[in-house]
């Protein structure tokens, strides 16, 4: 029986152990020199203690208990459609309570800057005027939404739910790769990743005093109905979803369920009189906020995309006549667009005076004609990304594609510069993953999330994405992800009683 | 509150799970008949395929191949593949509805047909993959009364099974019993189809091992007690309708009061006045009627017109 894990700090030669080569990144569970990182001891330690095979029945054991849950998404093949469950690795990815402290304060200060920006973007556009950023890059953006301009949104909120991507550099600084303000998903993979490593390594998870991320679908409800202003006592809230064949249906489901309101399709809405009904058994029942997992372009037909059936007829008219909560607002993309983004440290510093707390990576605007030559002379150093596209589409990681990819790119980038940015190559931090059998590094990135209504809050845990590929820098679930659960520790005093002003864990 | 997309759902769940447990169980039949080398085998088979609407009544082939083709068949509407995917396509959609233990019971027997887990274990020993298939089916309606709230959800759940079940009663007993009926009735043969009504060991509490075709029509038209009988289902049809709220549409209460109007039939109908005149108009009626009934449910929770529910 084979020893799953034959390096320890009693035997700190892990980087001659071909199974688990440290690479130049920064690896979550062992220093540079080797040696067990604090925050992981005691799982490396049980998985030391767990043959191969042993930890192959565990990972088993999960897939299948992911598969009887229903946590799939569909592929459409020729003939039939097969359901998949998105890979989950069983070891947890460790976070220590003092990065998390920082990771938190900088994620809330990003997302009060960033709806504070909206409200002044969709209101008196003080920082165009101020010129910190150029008035062309937001009003042009596609993502911009000229019927937000001037409409009340209660708490100044427009992003309720954030997902952000954080990234670890070689150093092991945490970096914001990227903000999602539009319609986040993986929250359910989060909660469903941490109840199965309770269930993998439950004496391990007890000892290493893990935060707990269960309370995130109350903490989402109470954020959505703070969204209802005043309007009705008890505001009726639902999940809004394209229906059973959009890939996330899994969670739109599992959120309503979770939150015990229910989970409507456009199909289910009426628009009458500026407010908005769903058909009930009984009748028309008014709806007072909708949580959307819809993109901006399909609620809804008359404002929006024409040939939308996911939304409902009206629904738009209704947000302006303040009669609906519409979460997240239309229009936040305009906010994570990808050239946007470069401003964001410059966005902090003007509404809120301070340094952003979390670095962005360096971005370089192709619509910049200094920046364009300096991308186009260190294609093969840097990544590329298209300003308009996400889910890793549009991408060209510049070292590790071929010279007739770059050069195609090349010719991309000089034909319409402002639908580019480029990056430099980031190598994202390792985690031990089982993979065939093995324990090896693969890169990993963090998203958090971040709810905000009356108050922000950051749930003390993260879904952690995967690049199962050896090698590969791309986790998105599209391009061959994973995922794995993310356990953040209360260890640390300080680091506690922070969370406990701003995430209320229950004493119990 | 409940939407109506869902409660219509819910109702489908219903009616496909007792769908596939019937089908399930006419092929479990067909196959132990099989067994025996006599005519009874090939009546029995007849009897099942006549009651799904299968003529296939000329040359009845081998059992095994009437009985794969009834479960595992994908291209007809009713199989039992065919009824669990839809009822776990249904349930998906509704997945915020029901509860986990719930859900988990038949998606993992939608896993077992979907990974050819059942069509394996078939060909290795039919009749008892068909009876854990039946099992996992009662898990799951026993999951269902045993951890969602018995409220409106429950109910249109309820409704389904019943209303699909006093369908499939009534038309297995027009094959034996109705005009051109199919098989001649022996006594293995009335044994068989009290197997295929899973009435057999009631019956015989009821009636001992006297077996009658008077004796099975009284029992699986008018028994109070027995859950399979006609009137059972049309009463718990009836009881689940009057404790939902009001519905929409024209005729509101039309679906209760069709129900209602079929159950006292039930009540006064006599098993001699059936014998005499033949149990194929009453059967008859009875299928017609619950027809009815489904379209009254659709139109009053689901399909209603929007201009009498917005507010003036």
């Amino acid at each position: 029986m084979a020893e799953a894990r034959p390096v320890d700090n009693e035997n700190p030669s892990l980087s001659a152990d071909p199974a688990y080569p440290l690479g130049e990144a920064y690896d979550e569970m062992f220093s540079r020199d080797g040696l067990t990182r604090e925050n992981y001891r005691l799982l490396h330690r049980r998985m030391r203690s767990l043959s191969v095979e042993a930890l192959g029945d565990r990972q088993r054991t999960l897939e299948r208990s992911f598969l009887l849950q229903g946590i799939t998404f569909t592929v459409y093949g020729a003939e039939s459609a097969t359901e998949r469950i998105i890979p989950t690795d069983l070891f947890p990815r460790i976070i220590p309570a003092s990065e998390w402290a920082k990771i938190e304060s900088g994620l809330t200060q990003r997302l009060r800057a960033l709806n504070l920006f909206l409200g002044d973007i969709y209101g008196p556009q003080r920082i165009l005027a101020a010129g910190v950023l150029p008035r062309d890059l937001v009003l042009g953006a596609p993502s911009y939404r000229r019927e937000m301009q001037h409409l009340f949104v209660p708490n100044g909120a427009y992003v309720n739910v954030c997902g952000s991507d954080l990234i670890r550099g070689v150093e092991g600084t945490f970096y914001v790769l990227e903000d999602n303000l539009r319609v986040p998903s993986g929250v359910s993979y989060m909660l469903a990743n941490r109840d199965a490593s309770r269930r993998t390594f439950p004496s391990t998870f007890r000892e290493a005093g893990v935060r707990a991320v269960e309370r995130y679908p109350d903490l989402l409800l109470s954020t959505l109905k703070s969204m209802a202003g005043d309007r009705r006592a008890n505001p009726q809230v639902v999940v809004l979803t394209p229906g059973v064949y959009n890939s996330a249906y899994y969670e739109h489901a599992y959120l309503a369920r979770l939150m015990g309101v229910p989970l409507v399709e456009g199909r289910d809405l009426v628009v009458h009189d500026n407010q908005v009904y769903m058909r009930t058994t009984t009748g028309l029942g008014r709806i007072d906020v909708i949580y959307r997992r819809v993109d901006d372009d399909f609620i809804d037909p008359l404002t929006f995309r024409r040939d939308s059936s996911l939304g409902a007829a009206g629904l738009f008219n209704a947000y302006r006549a303040g009669n609906v909560a519409i979460c997240n607002a239309p229009g936040t993309g305009v906010a994570d667009d990808k050239a946007v983004y470069a401003y964001v440290p410059a966005i902090i510093k003007y509404y809120l005076g301070e340094e952003a707390i979390l670095p962005n990576v360096e971005t370089y605007l192709c619509r910049e004609r200094s920046q364009l030559s300096h991308v186009l002379a260190n294609l093969d150093k840097v990544v590329v990304k298209a300003v308009g596209a996400s889910g890793g589409y549009g991408m060209l990681v510049g070292p590790h594609a071929s010279e007739a990819e770059r050069a195609s790119f090349a010719e991309a980038l000089k034909a319409d510069p402002t639908n580019y940015i480029a990056q430099p190559t980031i190598q994202l931090s390792t985690a031990p993953c089982l993979v065939d059998g093995q324990i090896e590094p693969r890169h990993v990135d963090l998203r958090p999330f971040i709810l905000s209504g009356d108050t922000t809050v950051v749930t003390p845990g993260a879904l952690t994405r995967v690049a199962l590929k050896r090698g590969s820098l791309v986790v998105n679930s599209s391009q061959g992800g994973g995922s794995k659960d993310t356990w953040v520790l209360a260890d640390d005093a300080a680091a506690r009683s922070v969370a406990d002003r701003s995430y209320p864990e229950d004493a119990a | 509150m409940m939407l109506a997309r869902v409660a219509d759902s819910l109702y489908w769940i219903g009616r496909y799970i007792e769908r596939a447990e019937h089908l399930s169980r006419l092929a479990v039949v067909m196959l132990n008949a099989a067994l025996d080398r006599n005519d009874a085998a090939a009546r029995a088979t007849r009897i099942a395929l006549a009651a799904v609407g299968d003529p296939g009544m000329g040359r009845p082939g081998r059992a095994v191949d009437s009985a794969h083709n009834l479960v595992f068949d994908r291209e007809r509407g009713d199989s039992v593949i065919a009824s669990v995917s839809h009822a776990r396509e249904n349930a998906r959609q509704v997945r915020d509805q029901i509860t986990t233990e719930t859900w988990e019971r038949l998606n993992l027997l939608y896993l077992r047909f979907n990974e050819g887990a059942v069509e394996r274990a078939f060909e290795a020993d039919a009749p008892s993959a068909l009876q854990d298939v039946i099992a996992d089916l009662h898990m799951f309606m026993g999951a269902a009364d045993a951890t969602m709230s018995h409220g409106e959800g429950w109910r249109f759940m309820r409704a389904g099974v019943h209303s699909e079940r006093a369908q499939l009663i009534a038309r297995l007993l027009r094959v034996c019993f109705g005009e051109g009926a199919v098989a001649a009735v022996d006594h293995i043969t009335l044994m068989n189809l009290l197997r295929m009504a899973c009435a057999l060991e009631p019956y015989l509490r009821v009636y001992t091992a006297d077996i009658s075709a008077r004796y099975i029509l009284e029992f699986l038209m008018f028994d109070q007690e027995f859950p399979r009988s006609i009137r059972f289902s049309t009463a718990q049809l009836e009881e689940h309708l009057s404790r939902l709220p009001h519905g929409q549409g024209a005729g509101r209460s039309e679906a209760l009061r069709l129900a209602g109007r079929l159950n006292a039939r039930l009540q006064y109908a006599d098993v001699e006045e059936v014998s005499a005149n033949g149990a194929g108009a009453l059967l008859a009626a009875v299928g017609e009627e619950c027809a009815a009934i489904h379209s009254a449910i659709h139109e009053t929770f689901v399909a209603y017109p929007l201009e009498m529910s917005l507010p003036a």
